[in-house]
């Protein structure tokens, strides 16, 4: 989203296409396809599994109102299946009912459904290659929630605990429109690390199994053995 | 209040500075009670004024059991009791010839216990039938006119018989024989201080009697007041019983026991002094009422002589002791928790103990004289005790009115406060059902309308010859972003928003090969504004749309930049200022403001005004057809206060 990685592609992307609607599908395919993905495209959440089967992909790309289901059960179902698949949704209009649900769930990016194929092509690549796409009002939504307030705005559940301070330094900073060589100027950072940063971000959003949360209850002395 | 001030002043101080503090306070209050002694003894040692000194009558020949001897006034009786043969004073007088115009009298300053005065064998006072005279602790002066037909000019005899009953011996003062209207004055001054006097303090006791019953019964929690309303009411029964005389009937004992109830009543007002110090009520203190007791047991029981013997033995040392306590107990709690009722207190206390000794005295012959005091200090521990107990009463209210004023002051606080908070809360409360409804207006786009806009964008451009039909939904469903996105609470900081368009706007530029340069002078951007609402940003953000917009369409321009600063305006106020600049082609703008050329372009200019105008804002706009500043550039400076309704609706 924010830079245009035009390098010569190495290897094909693998990328699992899940969109119910044909002719947005249609589109998704066409640009990943012609950016040289490898794309295996899915209108239900089983054909999605059926070739989820056949082998991890680099990429899942999923809308989230599927006829026979939720998106999101997915994104969880593949997290934990394949940890090195990227997960992007697919969002109509980037707001974060949708995005923030499906980050939860262990999804890094988003997709704008009308976004232009040089940009849907750029997107993935770039997820590929560790830059998670956050926008200006994800960020917003994400910073908000860190500050206390009485009753939780309301919106998806978002466990914001676990952000430091410098995290939620460079949210503000996108939530301004800010680039990332702005905000890493801001900051005194290296404007390599902020996509690393945003990475991280997504990671610390995520909301884990059961085991992991026990764990992760003892660690923060919640929970006494 | 005060107490506790001082409390908290030496739990503060170190053990050596409090020494040092109770000392000097110890000082201070001794060398006060000393100074009031001595002011007591100076005012002891004054006596009264008598009358003129050529009127008195000085030598008298005593028949005192059996022996008959001369003898000068005043005369102090071995006697304790002479109630059937009397000593007789026989003395002479003169009344110079042609004064028989004027009343003589007879003028008694001082006896115990009675008299009887006779001039030439006629009787003219029986002092027995005085009720008042009768008290030998009162100082009761008699006078009496002689009838004239008794006298006669010259020399004439008065004859004077002192009965005595006890508990003291008796005393004859110096008698004064001359015009009544030269001996009344002096007889009158007495009458005033010894009989008058007590008698208004006895009625003042039993004011304070009722008052302190009152207080007792509404504060049951204090029995100090219940005990002080008992010793008034004990003393004014003192006051105004007759001592009995003659006949023993069950009545007269009752009588016999509740004059010589002192000892009660000094044991009531040390139980009080102690509890008033903060003394708890312990059983060993009913030792105090032992003399008091064994006394009124005595009068039921015995005869009038066994306690008038036994009141002089129990009565007078425990009035004493009482006193020493009272001075000790006082002094004590005084220097602890230095209070002005204790302080009165402590002082009528000493000066009571001084009369206490001086009647000792005088009852054991030390002095010239016989007046007893004690009775009459005693009012001054009345005045003591009104004063304290007003003072406590004014300070009680003062307190009540500061707590009022407080609580007033308090009520008020949190008032303003709930008030500042109910309007927080309803802030938040809009705040949330904005939010809540961008939600579901959110769901619903997203279902509905947005769904079916991506599916027109797809479709459109797979076919051939629609791209206006592609265009067109893309620019909707930027529209829709946009709504959404204004929605939300951004606080204030208007800078949320252009995070937000930035995106946008870099999306639609891209396709056109348009770079988008954005220079926010700081981090912050802009200035904050918590008035700003969700139509506002509405219209500055579909403003700055269609700068873009003109950018892209008709300037051909290659290159936009945004620059977001924060000026200080003439006003010194700081406001925003967004602009925004192309390299285009620029156009010619009339003298009305509007764009010349295309129609399209003019509607959009005057759209953007038009918004400028509802958000209070001002609008620069300059192009530039030819040379190096080739361009046009929109310029939306911020207003410093975004007004709350739409005013230029329409």
């Amino acid at each position: 989203m924010n830079s245009l990685n035009d390098e010569p592609k190495v290897e094909a992307i693998t990328v699992v296409l899940l969109e119910d609607d044909a002719p947005t599908l249609w589109r998704l395919q066409d640009a990943l396809t012609k950016a040289g993905c490898q794309v295996r495209a899915a209108g239900t959440l089983a054909e999605a599994r059926a070739c989820l089967a056949q082998g991890a992909p680099r990429v899942l790309l999923t809308d989230l109102q599927l006829p026979d289901g939720h998106g999101v059960d997915l994104i969880r179902e593949t997290r934990r299946r394949f940890p090195d698949t990227e997960i992007m949704v697919i969002s109509i209009l980037g707001d974060e009912e949708s995005v923030i649900s499906a980050i939860t769930v262990g999804a890094t990016g988003y997709l704008l459904k009308d976004a232009f194929p040089t940009d849907i092509a750029a997107t993935v690549r770039d997820l590929v290659a560790g830059h998670s796409p956050i926008s200006a009002s994800i960020a917003r939504f994400i910073v908000r929630r860190t500050q206390n307030t009485p009753e939780p705005p309301p919106g998806p559940a978002l466990n914001t605990a676990k952000l430091t301070p410098r995290e939620i330094d460079i949210l503000w900073g996108i939530a301004k429109g800010f680039s990332y060589a702005e905000i890493a100027s801001h900051l005194g950072l290296s404007r390599q690390t902020v996509p690393g940063h945003i990475k991280n971000i997504y990671r610390k959003l995520e909301v884990h199994t059961r085991g992991e949360a026990v764990f992760e209850a003892v660690q923060q002395g919640l929970i006494k053995l | 209040m005060n107490d506790h001030d001082e409390d908290a002043t030496a739990g503060q101080l170190s053990g050596h500075e409090r020494r040092r503090l109770q000392t000097s306070r110890l000082v201070q209050y001794f060398l006060l009670q000393a100074v009031i002694a001595g002011a007591c003894v100076l005012a002891l040692l004054q006596s009264l004024p008598g009358p003129p000194a050529q009127y008195q009558v000085t030598a008298f020949k005593l028949s005192e059991a059996g022996v008959e001897r001369a003898v000068t006034l005043p005369y102090f009786s071995p006697l304790r009791n002479a109630m059937n043969d009397p000593p007789r004073f026989t003395g002479q007088f003169v009344r110079p010839a042609g004064e028989a115009s004027q009343a003589w009298s007879v003028f008694l300053q001082r006896f115990t216990n009675g008299v009887e005065v006779t001039v030439n064998d006629v009787v003219i006072l029986d002092s027995r039938r005085d009720p008042a005279a009768n008290r030998p602790d009162r100082n009761t002066p008699q006078i009496a006119v002689i009838p004239a037909s008794v006298l006669h000019d010259g020399e004439n005899t008065i004859s004077i018989r002192l009965f005595i009953w006890g508990p003291i011996t008796g005393f004859l003062d110096r008698i004064w024989v001359g015009p009544d209207e030269l001996l009344r004055p002096s007889y009158d001054l007495r009458t005033l201080i010894f009989v008058t006097l007590p008698v208004v303090f006895s009625s003042w006791q039993a004011i304070l009697a009722v008052i302190l019953g009152i207080m007792w019964v509404m504060r049951r929690h204090e029995p100090a007041y219940g005990v002080l309303a008992a010793a008034m009411a004990v003393g004014v029964g003192q006051a105004f019983l007759q001592t009995p005389m003659g006949g023993a009937t069950p009545l007269s004992k009752l009588n016999v026991v509740l004059i010589s109830s002192a000892p009660i009543e000094s044991a009531l007002v040390v139980t009080f002094t102690l509890l008033f110090a903060g003394w708890k009520w312990q059983g060993y203190g009913w030792i105090l009422f032992v003399p008091g007791t064994l006394l009124a047991l005595a009068g039921l029981f015995g005869n009038q002589a066994l306690v008038r013997a036994l009141f002089l033995v129990l009565a007078v040392p425990m009035v004493g002791i009482s006193l020493v306590i009272m001075a000790v107990v006082t002094a004590r709690s005084t220097l602890q928790r230095p209070n002005v009722a204790g302080l009165l207190l402590g002082c009528a206390v000493t000066i009571m103990l001084t009369c206490w000794i001086a009647d000792l005295l005088s009852v054991f012959q030390m002095t010239p004289n016989r007046i007893f005091v004690s009775r009459l200090s005693y009012s001054v521990m009345l005045v003591a005790i009104g004063a304290g107990l007003t003072w406590r009463f004014a300070r009680a209210l003062n307190q009540v009115d500061g707590f009022a004023g407080r609580l007033v002051t308090q009520v008020r606080e949190a008032e303003e406060k709930l008030k500042a908070s109910f309007a927080r809360e309803e802030e938040r409360a809009r705040a949330a059902a904005l939010a809540r409804e961008r939600t579901r207006l959110m769901r619903d786009l997203h279902d509905g309308l947005g769904g079916q806009l991506v599916s027109i964008v797809a479709l459109s451009e797979r076919g051939n010859g629609s791209a206006g039909i592609g265009e067109a939904a893309r620019a909707a469903l930027k529209d829709l972003r946009l709504v959404i996105d204004s929605m939300d609470d951004i606080g204030g900081d208007l800078m949320l928003a252009l995070g937000s368009w930035r995106e946008r706007a870099m999306a639609q530029l891209r396709p056109h090969d348009i770079a988008l340069d954005w220079r926010a002078g700081t981090a912050q951007g802009l200035p904050v504004h918590p008035e700003l609402r969700p139509w506002h940003v509405i219209q500055i953000v579909r403003l700055l749309d269609e700068a873009v917009t003109n950018a892209v369409k008709h300037a051909n321009a290659r290159r936009i930049t945004v620059r977001i600063e924060t000026l200080a305006g003439s006003d010194g106020l700081a406001r925003g200022c967004i602009t925004v600049e192309d390299d285009g082609k620029g156009f010619e703008i009339m003298p009305d403001g509007a764009a010349a050329g295309a129609i399209k372009a003019a509607r959009g200019l005057r759209n953007m005004r038009s918004r400028a105008a509802r958000c209070g804002a001002e609008l620069e706009l300059s192009s530039c057809a030819q040379g190096d500043h080739q361009g046009t550039r929109v310029r939306l400076t911020l207003p410093h206060r975004f007004p709350d309704s739409d005013g230029a609706a329409g």
